[in-house]
């Protein structure tokens, strides 16, 4: 006898489970116990009534009928448990007779899968039950993957299909029922090659008939996405793809493939696409977008011989308007001038990119936009111009459209813009080199007073170029030392000694020193003037305790600060920090501010003043008598110092008026209890008349100009201690008190 | 007794008669060690319905049922040729095969022939199992 595990099922460990079913006891017995020897589970049922019980809560592998038996017979049984949920496939033997035809044609046409003659040939039976079992297993394999395979499609949303080439009839076209789902049909409709033509859009149709053609013409591979309106209405893309097959002598027979509905991943696709080339704020292309089509413009300019134009378009006064009126409100406006600029040029949202390639076409056209480049920077593109007159007619209107009144947050905003032009090809054979000379108009519409408009010029982009190069370099200035502070001293002509010094910011640039009036602007401009006010400080303030190391300096040096560092609510302790550091007293650092810049700001600046006042620094009036000082303000601000405009000196002794001036000046300094000073002292005359009208503290050239540290000490050493300068003995005469350098210490 | 002894042995010639020794040769294959005492629980249940199906066929024969009688002849072919009751399965073969072309000619006078023979298959069994 063969073993049992031989013969019995594929997967170790659990033996098949059979339901044996014979109303003969002696039969049931024999042939469960010669199962049972060859390794099935078995399970006895003595007719088919009480099968029946068992199997509604119990599944065998196989099941095993007697045919013959009293009652409920096997193919009664067998209908019956066919008709049950979960025993369509369930593999019936039926028992019969020898020689029994009629039982064998009952057997099938009752729903067995086969049948067997009864006899006692046990191991035939078993060899038929394995090969049942195996042919059952396969079958849910086959249809588990079949399902599968369902899902999977269905899931993809894609399903196949079968073209066969034919005869004189046509082609015959097979799809499977997930690919008849896919063009929106039932699985019972019968969907011809002509009826899916005529699913594509009508515009397609001939293309894709054509592209179908040319693929079968030559067994190609096919692959190609076709728009399609599904009978339900709907629209749809449609991914088909499909290899061609062959017969023996290598002939294309047709073709087998699949149908797949994209329009989800299509349209996500698109959005990206959006999403890349257009600004998510005011819907416009942004930069790249725009790169792209300007490079598209360029290309085609150049093919055409036609100029084409760039207007770079910047709003004037954003700033303000986003840090007063906030954010959500600068975001409004942007939409609101992005819907005005548009109306400007006759703006495409797209491109048709296929038409571009003919040459000649008017496709191009298309290409024209305004886009958003980032902030409140915009650009017009004009792919094909006459000439600069069309540009500039398209940047007199883009001016004309932003002088209306915006409304944001429930306010009437007046934004201007400045624009630049610049024109392919005369100023700008790439895009980087238009776009930046439309930047360069741009700007010198700015430093002009904005709300206009200016074509490229060469001149513009030296000024420009040159600017650049300097801002970027005063940048480095600092960290490499580049910066240095000349002292002019403030002298008393009266005690013939000096009683104080100004701080004057030197660029030592490439062994070039570069003059204050070239990057104090430029760096008030681009806000490097905040760090470099921080630097002169903290310079002045090492400096105040390196000479009160060597000649015991016990004054004052005064540094220059624009107005804004006065605003900055790190300025006290800036200079609280400094003192700290180099160990001197907080009145060692004067500060000095512009009349002009003072007055400009004054409400904001009057806070630090008074701060600065707390703490003992000082601070001067620069420049005094140019600006339009308010009296009024002047008795109450905590000043220390007037210093008169060096223009008022200069003319002193020369006009009449000059020295009216003066002396007003140092009446309202007596009165409000204020130092005095005159600056620009440059000749013994001016010196004189400065003295006799009531001011003794000056500086100026017939003192010193302003000098490095080292040689101010020589100048103080050479030169005012050994009373060898000539305003010495002149001042002398005048009231001649003992020389003395500051700090009471004689030399 | 004989039987149910692991090897078999020469039987008495009343019994060789009734039943076929390769047929019982055949059960004792399926278990040859007689653990499982296979050769007398097949024997007492052939002999159970044995008793139960004789009578059985001689009332169907009486009320003129013939598919009865029909049933209890296949059942009695396979279960007694199993046991090796050849002529007994052999009788029960014919009858059946009558019945089902409809030859009832004779049919009480084979039936009768068939009670007789399963009568002393019946004492044969009783024979080799133990009281």
């Amino acid at each position: 006898m063969t073993p049992a595990h031989a013969l019995a099922d594929d997967t170790p460990g659990k033996p098949p489970e059979v339901l044996l079913v014979d109303d003969d006891e002696v039969n049931l017995l024999l042939t469960a116990m010669a199962l049972r020897e060859r390794g099935f589970a078995i399970t006895e049922s003595s007719g088919g009534e009480h099968a029946l019980q068992l199997l509604a809560d119990w599944a065998p592998d196989i099941i095993v009928l007697d045919a013959m038996m009293p009652g409920l017979d096997g193919f009664a049984t067998c209908r019956r448990l066919r008709a049950m949920p979960g025993y369509e496939n369930v593999p019936v033997l039926m028992l019969t007779g020898l020689d029994d035809d009629a039982s064998i044609t009952r057997a099938y046409q009752a729903g067995a899968t086969d049948f067997f003659v009864k006899a006692n040939q046990w191991s035939l039976l078993a060899g038929r039950l394995q090969y049942l079992l195996r042919a059952s297993r396969t079958r849910i394999e086959l249809e588990r993957s079949q399902a599968k395979l369902a899902r999977a499609q269905d899931l993809a949303r894609m399903g196949s299909f079968d073209w066969r080439r034919a005869g004189p009839g046509g082609g015959s076209l097979m799809l499977s029922a997930q690919g008849l789902r896919v063009l929106g049909c039932g699985p019972g409709d019968n969907l011809g090659l002509r009826a899916i033509l005529r699913l594509v859009q009508r515009g397609e149709r001939r293309s894709v008939l054509r592209l179908l053609q040319g693929v079968v013409q030559h067994s190609s591979v096919l692959a190609t996405d076709v728009r399609v309106a599904l009978r339900n209405g709907r629209q749809r893309i449609i991914h088909v793809e499909a290899e061609p097959e062959f017969n023996e002598h290598g002939h294309g027979i047709g073709y087998t493939g699949i149908v797949q509905d994209v329009t989800d991943r299509r349209v996500a696709e698109d959005r990206i696409r959006h999403l890349a080339n257009f600004d998510s704020l005011t819907g416009l292309p942004n930069r790249r977008q725009l790169v792209w089509r300007m490079e598209r413009a360029i290309e085609h300019a150049r093919r055409l011989g036609h100029p084409c134009a760039f207007l770079m378009i910047d709003l004037d006064r954003f700033k303000i308007i986003n840090d007063t009126l906030g954010h959500a409100a600068g975001d409004e406006l942007l939409m609101e001038v992005a819907q005005r600029l548009r109306a400007c040029v006759r703006h495409s949202e797209q491109v048709m990119e296929g038409a571009l390639e003919a040459v000649g076409s008017r496709a191009h056209r298309t290409l024209e936009a305004v886009g958003r480049l980032g902030g409140d920077e915009f650009i017009a593109l004009l792919p094909e111009i006459g000439d600069e007159r069309d540009a500039q007619r398209v940047a007199d209107r883009i001016l004309e459209v932003m002088r209306d009144p915006v409304l944001v947050g429930g306010q009437e905003c007046f934004v201007t813009a400045s624009v630049g032009i610049a024109i392919f090809p005369r100023d700008g054979g790439t895009v980087a080199d238009l776009m930046r000379n439309s930047d360069v108009a741009m700007f010198s519409v700015k430093s002009q007073g904005k709300d206009s408009s200016a074509i490229y010029s060469p001149q513009l982009a030296g000024r420009g170029r040159e600017k650049l190069e300097l801002e970027s370099a005063l940048h480095k200035a600092i960290e490499r030392d580049e910066l240095v502070l000349h002292y002019q001293p403030k002298v008393d002509v009266r005690s013939a000694r000096m009683v104080g010094a100004e701080a004057l910011m030197r660029w030592q640039r490439g062994g070039v020193l570069v003059p204050p009036g070239e990057f104090i602007p430029l760096a008030e401009e681009s806000g490097l003037i905040l760090p470099l006010s921080e630097w002169a400080l903290r310079e002045a303030a090492r400096q105040a305790r390196i000479w009160q190391n060597s000649f015991g300096f016990a004054d004052a040096i005064a540094v220059n600060l624009p107005s804004r560092v006065f605003e900055r609510t790190q300025l006290v302790e800036q200079l609280h920090q400094n003192a700290l550091a180099y160990g001197i007293p907080h009145r060692m650092v004067q500060l000095e501010i512009t009349e002009t810049g003072l007055m400009k700001e004054l409400q904001s600046v009057i806070p630090a003043l008074h701060q600065l006042k707390d703490i003992n620094v000082e601070v001067a009036i620069d420049d005094f008598g140019t600006g339009y000082s308010s009296l009024a303000y002047l008795t109450t601000l905590p000043i220390a110092e007037l210093k008169i405009d060096r223009s008022f000196v200069r003319d002193l002794g020369v006009t009449p008026q000059s020295s009216g001036i003066v002396t007003a000046i140092i009446a309202v300094a007596r009165s409000l209890n204020l130092r005095v000073i005159g600056e620009g002292v440059e000749s013994l005359r001016q010196m004189e008349v400065l003295h006799r009208l009531g001011c003794s503290l000056m500086q100026g050239f017939l003192f010193s100009r302003p000098i490095p540290p080292d040689d101010l000490e020589r100048w103080l050493q050479q030169t005012v201690l050994p009373r060898r300068a000539p305003w010495i003995g002149q001042a002398g005469e005048l009231d001649l008190p003992a020389p003395r350098v500051a700090g009471g210490r004689s030399f | 007794m004989l039987a149910l002894s692991p090897a078999p042995q020469p039987q008495p010639p009343a019994i060789a008669r009734v039943l076929d020794e390769a047929s019982l040769q055949r059960l004792h294959e399926l278990d040859p060690q007689g653990s499982n005492r296979v050769v007398e629980r097949v024997l007492r249940a052939f002999e159970a319905s044995l008793q139960r199906l004789l009578p059985q066929s001689a009332q169907a024969l009486q009320r003129g049922d013939h598919e009865a009688v029909r049933h209890v002849v296949h059942t009695l072919k396979s279960s007694s040729a199993s046991v090796g009751a050849l002529e007994l399965s052999r009788c029960c073969s014919e009858i059946e095969n009558r019945l089902r072309t409809h030859q009832v000619d004779g049919l009480a006078q084979m039936l009768s022939a068939l009670t007789v023979e399963g009568e002393r298959v019946l004492a044969a069994v009783r024979e080799l199992l133990p009281p």
